[in-house]
């Protein structure tokens, strides 16, 4: 307000709601339509690639990106662009299966733990340190070992079961702030089972507070599928994932293909950021009592 | 806002008066909460030692339970061309021919004696191999650690306090992409611009052939790992340290101060940082394995000679003495450090102390 006057008083406040509704609720419209189109073209691949990802043609071995191959051939002389859409297809699959798979284990660990008797909350709690203490590395090989021959589906339970303790904590923690709830009490006394109190009282209330984190863990689980493929632990190499192709670069760095590492890579960055910022939007609007400031 | 602070002293009054009819209470019966206090640290160390008794059980038994050939950690290829009796006798010879009960009973009494067994594949004392490697370990961990300590908090601030302007914009957004390269590719890129296309740092190992001693080439080693470390953990700490401060920001207490004619940088690193300084020693407390724990992808991209490679090849080759002896130092570094940050939150909030006793003592 420049008219001559100092403003005494009241500080000007600055918070019309409006605004700042707005500021925080800019929808991620950017992520969502590249995330979109990577999960289009993942599941359509065979729309408008040509041919099996899988097909070696050894004379055209390590070739750059041209007209032919657009995003290059890599030393095994695949074609990189059907085997990113192929490749992804896999990674896309392993990161929601995986996450089906912990977010299932930590609702009913966690709601076991806050409704149960006291001795089995504690005893589950115990159990959910030690087994953040195990190393991860051991309990992935243990379970593909016991699993037999590593498969999508064999490494999505692996995956699934090494990282459901975050959200485990966040269920067991709301779920003991509302298990006394008058709804809750007057909903056993009728006699409802746990899974129904489970389905109509207690997922409502912690959906909004998970969803957050459940869109996380299918970032972690991508990440940590193409790691364990990285490092040899995860899918064989003649299984198409993101993660496979890039161990297969890393292994041939020394011949300088870069776009074998950079091609791959920079479709599962893009995708992990889009679920990042797909999951802040949720994390910052779908919670309530965030909004007050 | 009058009302609200009047609200706010008798909320303060009450809460004294309560403090001290506690005091007086607690003074006359000053034995029996000293003795609660005792029992209370008796049962923290008694809750650790069956954790790690029940975490040495588990990974013994996993261990033997996963398929894989430990004789052939120790005798490498030669193991397919023995005959079935000499591949008892070495069994035997190794202890694996008994039940795993005994074994680990064995393996106990001997762990308890601070003798932790051969490790297969390297035919010397487990904590021989493990002190021979823990140095490097320490050094890109505790490095990259005491760098993401004292950045994170610099870069926290720095962005809380431009909040919303462009530069905490750009921080943001370039942290987020940051948070989200995964730790692998991150290290192949850099090998791949530094050690095949410029050839300016060394891609791999701790030191060259012959230069154990040279500091200089060792740091040059350093580098790249440590920028891969550096990279993937800061902004998940810088991020948290900055959602903290501009929380902070929001209480009505920096309005009263502001309204009372403190400047806003007074405010800001008087007030607000001081309150925020105990979180970040909380988080510093659980960052520690988090981070060191961290350096195993790191180490082995880079084949650097650390305790990550090493465990990576104990679980692959079935190394059992190593195996235990690491999955013990991890689980003790996990637990301690918890168990830090937990007080150290206790003390910043009585009132999680109380709900914490509570449910530890029912």
């Amino acid at each position: 307000m420049d008219n001559g006057f100092v403003q005494v008083g009241i500080r000007p406040v600055s918070l019309p709601v409006e605004e700042k509704r707005r500021k925080e609720g800019k929808r991620p419209i950017v992520s969502v339509i590249v995330l979109g189109g990577i999960i289009l073209g993942c599941v359509c691949c065979g729309l408008f690639t040509r041919g099996d990802p899988g097909r070696m043609d050894l004379y055209q071995a390590g070739q750059a990106p041209d007209i032919r191959h657009w995003f290059g051939t890599d030393t095994m002389g695949r074609d990189l662009f059907t085997m990113i859409w192929y490749g992804g297809r896999i990674s896309l699959f392993i990161g929601v299966c995986a996450t089906v798979v912990s977010t299932l284990i930590a609702v009913f660990y966690g709601t076991a733990g806050a409704l149960g008797p006291k001795w089995a909350d504690a005893l589950l709690t115990r159990f959910m340190e030690i087994f953040l203490c195990v190393p991860g590395l051991l309990l992935v090989v243990l379970v593909q070992a016991l699993l037999g021959k590593a498969n999508v589906l064999s490494l999505s339970f692996v995956i699934g079961i090494t990282g459901w303790t975050g959200i485990a904590r966040v269920v067991r923690t709301q779920v003991s702030q509302i298990r006394s709830c008058e709804y809750v009490i007057a909903s056993r006394c009728m006699g409802a089972g746990f899974f129904r109190i489970l389905r109509r009282h207690l997922a409502p209330n912690f959906v909004s507070s998970i969803l957050f984190m459940v869109i996380m863990n299918i970032r972690g689980a991508i990440l940590y599928e193409s790691t364990l493929s990285f490092m040899g632990l995860g899918l064989p190499l003649d299984v198409i994932s993101w993660g496979s192709m890039l161990s297969l670069a890393g292994n041939n760095l020394i011949y300088g293909s870069w776009w074998t590492v950079l091609i791959p890579g920079a479709f599962l960055v893009a995708t992990l950021l889009c679920i990042t910022n797909i999951g802040s939007y949720l994390q910052k609007n779908g919670d309530p009592r965030q909004r007050n400031l | 806002m009058k009302i609200k602070i009047f609200n706010r002293e008798i909320c303060v009054c009450a809460l004294l008066a309560t403090n001290s009819i506690c005091a007086k209470s607690s003074a006359e019966m000053g034995k029996t909460v000293r003795g609660r206090i005792w029992l209370y640290y008796g049962r923290k160390i008694f809750n650790f030692l069956v954790s790690m008794l029940f975490l040495s059980v588990a990974v013994f038994f996993v261990a033997r339970l996963a398929p894989g050939d430990p004789l052939r950690s120790y005798y490498g290829d030669r193991v397919e061309k023995m005959s079935p009796e000499e591949r008892e006798r070495a069994e035997e010879r190794l202890g694996l021919k008994e039940p795993v009960l005994t074994q680990y009973i064995r393996w106990l009494e001997h762990a308890l004696q601070g003798d932790f067994g051969i490790s297969y594949k390297y035919k010397r004392n487990v904590s021989e191999v493990i002190g021979a490697r823990l140095g490097n370990t320490l050094m890109l961990g505790g490095i990259s650690l005491a760098l993401i300590l004292i950045l994170a908090p610099g870069l926290g601030i720095w962005c809380a306090w431009h909040e919303d302007k462009w530069q905490d914009r750009l921080v943001c957004r370039a942290g987020t992409v940051l948070s989200c390269i995964p730790e692998f590719w991150l290290s192949l890129v850099l090998v791949f611009i530094f050690a095949v296309s410029l050839r300016w740092l060394p891609g791999s190992g701790a030191c060259s052939p012959g230069r154990e001693d040279d500091i200089s080439d060792r740091i040059q080693h350093l580098i790249l790992p440590l920028a891969v470390a550096v990279t993937n953990h800061l902004w998940y700490y810088a991020y948290m340290i900055r959602n903290r401060i501009l929380e902070e920001a929001r209480a009505e207490y920096v309005l009263l101060a502001r309204s009372k004619g403190l400047s806003k940088r007074t405010v800001f690193f008087r007030h607000c940082l001081r309150n925020v300084l105990p979180v970040y020693l909380g988080l510093m407390a659980i960052s520690v394995p988090h981070i060191l724990g961290g350096t195993y992808i790191v180490e082995m991209v880079f084949s650097y000679p650390g305790i990550g490679t090493l465990a990576y090849e104990s679980v692959q080759y079935q190394d059992y003495n190593m195996l235990m002896l690491l999955s013990m130092f991890s689980g003790i570094l996990v637990m301690t450090c918890s168990a830090i940050s937990r007080t150290i939150n206790a003390w910043i909030d009585p009132g999680m102390k109380n709900t914490e006793n509570v449910l530890d003592g029912r």
